[in-house]
C-alpha cells in the first residue's frame, strides 16, 4: 500500500502515546510477520497485525485508526506468545483503540445487540465485548 | 475440606451444568466449594492499557474478600475468570504503584457486619496473599493423580476426547504460567487420569473467536469450525472445554457452522468437569445434558449389563 510519510509533532506524539499506554516498544518490531501468520481471525482484517504496528512506527495515525482490524482483534494473545521480540501486540491494539476519538461512536455498543440475542448469549461475552469495544 | 471457589457470572446463569458438575465432582473428592461472600463479576477482560487501573478493582475486591474469610487459595473453573483474576493478582502484587492505587479505590468500601449489621469503612489493604488456581491446576498439584484414580467409579476407557485449551488458559505465559503456550499437556494429563484417551490435534490452543461471536459472527463461526473440524479429523468423539464462551461458540453455534460448512458432521462439546463428575460416579441427571445444543447423551451411558434373552 502507498502511504505518504510525515515526521511532524503530531506523528511523534501519537507514537509516544501508544508506547505509554501499551507499555510496549513498538520500534522493536522488525516485520517478521509471525503475529499475522498465527492470527486466527486475520482473514477478516483489512490491515494485518504486522501492518498495524508498521503504521504505528511511522506515526500514521489516520490509517491505523480507520482500520477495521481494531474491531476484529479478539485479544487471544497468539501473536504475543509467538513474537520473537516479545512485543505484546494485543496491548498495542488496545492502546490504539484507547486513542480513538472519545466522541466517536462505539466500535460495538449495547445498542448493537438485539434484546432477543442478549437473552440467549452467555453473560461473559456481553461484558467482554462491551469492555473491549465501547467507551 | 472447605475451599474458596469463584464461579463467575456465566456459571450462575447460562451454564449451570458447569457449576453443578464442578461442585459435585469436588464433593466426591471430599472438597466442599464455598463462594466468597458478596462476590461480583471479575470484569471478563483484563484491562490491557496502563491507564485503566480501575479495571483491577473488581477482581482484587474478590481476592480481598477471600483473604478476609481466612482463605489462601481461590479456585475457579472458568478460563476467563481465571485469566482476569490471575493477571490482576500479579499486577497488584508486583507493581507497587498499581497496588497503592487499587487499595486506595477499595479502602472506602462499605463493610456490613454479618451479625450486627453495623456498617464500617476502612478496609485493610490487600497485598496479594491469595493464590489463584484453575480447577485443572488444583487437581494436578494439590489433589494429585493417585487420589482421583482411586476415587473413580466409572470406566471411561476408550472414550476419545479432544482437549481444547483456547486462549485464556495459556497466554500470556509470564502472567498465567499454567503450562507451555505452544505445547501444553495439563488437559491431556487430566483426561488420562480419568481414563479417557486424549486426542492430539493442531488446533487445541487456537482461539474459537471469543467475543467476536457477537460483534462479528462470521469470524467466530469460521474460527470455531477450524477447531471442531481439526478435532473431528483426528478421531475425537467429543471436545472438552473449560470456558463457557468456547462452549457457546462451539456448541450453541454449531447449527450455523454446519449450515455454512457442509463437510462438518457435528461433534458434542463437553465441560471437563462433566467428564470428571461422571467418572467419579455422579448421577447422570446432575450433569445438565439438556443444556447442550448438540446432545452428548450417547457418551454418558452406563456400561451395559449382561444381555437378557427373552
Amino acid at each position: 500500500m502507498r502511504v505518504k510519510l510525515k515526521a511532524g509533532a503530531e506523528e511523534s506524539k501519537f507514537i509516544e502515546r501508544i508506547e505509554e499506554l501499551s507499555g510496549e516498544n513498538v520500534y522493536a518490531c522488525y516485520q517478521c510477520g509471525r503475529c499475522s501468520a498465527g492470527c486466527p481471525v486475520a482473514f477478516e482484517m483489512d490491515l494485518l497485525p504486522n501492518q498495524i504496528i508498521r503504521l504505528v512506527q511511522m506515526g500514521l495515525k489516520d490509517e491505523v485508526l480507520n482500520s477495521k482490524t481494531l474491531s476484529i482483534c479478539a485479544s487471544c494473545f497468539t501473536c504475543q506468545s509467538r513474537c520473537p521480540k516479545g512485543i505484546d501486540m494485543a496491548r498495542v491494539m488496545e492502546a490504539v483503540r484507547h486513542v480513538l476519538d472519545p466522541k466517536s461512536r462505539d466500535i460495538f455498543g449495547p445498542s448493537d445487540v438485539s434484546p432477543e440475542l442478549a437473552i440467549e448469549l452467555p453473560q461473559q461475552v456481553l461484558v467482554a465485548v462491551f469492555r473491549k469495544f465501547s467507551k | 475440606m472447605r475451599l474458596h471457589y469463584y464461579p463467575g457470572c456465566t456459571l450462575k446463569n447460562k451454564t449451570t451444568n458447569f457449576d453443578l458438575s464442578t461442585r459435585e465432582a469436588m464433593k466426591r473428592l471430599d472438597i466442599e466449594l464455598v463462594e466468597p461472600d458478596g462476590w461480583t463479576c471479575c470484569g471478563a477482560e483484563y484491562p490491557l492499557t496502563e491507564e485503566k487501573i480501575v479495571g483491577l478493582a473488581a477482581p482484587i475486591r474478590v481476592l480481598r474478600q477471600v483473604k478476609d474469610e481466612g482463605g489462601d487459595i481461590l479456585v475457579t473453573s472458568c478460563s476467563f475468570c481465571y485469566a482476569v483474576l490471575k493477571r490482576a493478582h500479579k499486577a497488584h502484587r508486583d507493581d507497587p504503584i498499581k497496588r497503592k492505587r487499587v487499595n486506595a479505590f477499595l479502602h472506602d468500601d462499605i463493610k456490613i457486619d454479618r451479625w450486627t449489621k453495623e456498617k464500617t469503612t476502612g478496609f485493610e489493604d490487600y497485598d496479594g496473599e491469595v493464590r489463584i488456581l484453575h480447577i485443572l491446576e488444583y487437581l494436578r498439584d494439590v489433589v494429585g493423580r493417585e487420589k482421583i484414580r482411586s476415587a473413580l467409579k466409572r470406566d471411561l476407557r476408550g472414550l476419545k476426547v479432544a482437549p481444547y485449551y483456547g486462549c485464556r488458559l495459556l497466554r500470556p505465559r509470564d502472567e498465567i504460567g499454567l503450562d507451555e503456550p505452544d505445547n501444553p499437556h495439563i488437559f491431556e494429563e487430566f483426561l488420562e487420569t480419568i481414563g479417557c484417551t486424549p486426542v492430539d490435534y493442531p488446533f487445541k490452543q487456537e482461539c474459537c473467536g471469543s467475543y467476536l461471536s457477537v460483534s462479528l459472527p462470521s469470524a467466530a463461526t469460521e474460527a470455531s469450525y477450524r477447531v471442531l473440524r481439526s478435532a473431528k479429523l483426528e478421531g475425537a468423539e467429543a471436545i472438552a472445554v473449560s470456558c463457557p464462551l468456547c462452549f457457546y461458540n462451539m456448541d450453541h453455534r454449531q447449527e450455523l457452522i454446519k449450515e455454512k460448512f457442509l463437510d462438518f458432521p457435528g461433534l458434542p462439546v463437553l465441560f471437563f468437569t462433566q467428564l470428571l463428575a461422571w467418572g467419579l460416579g455422579v448421577e447422570r441427571s446432575v450433569l445438565g445434558l439438556d443444556q447442550h445444543a448438540v446432545s452428548p447423551a450417547s457418551l454418558f451411558r452406563e456400561s451395559p449389563g449382561p444381555e437378557v434373552i427373552l
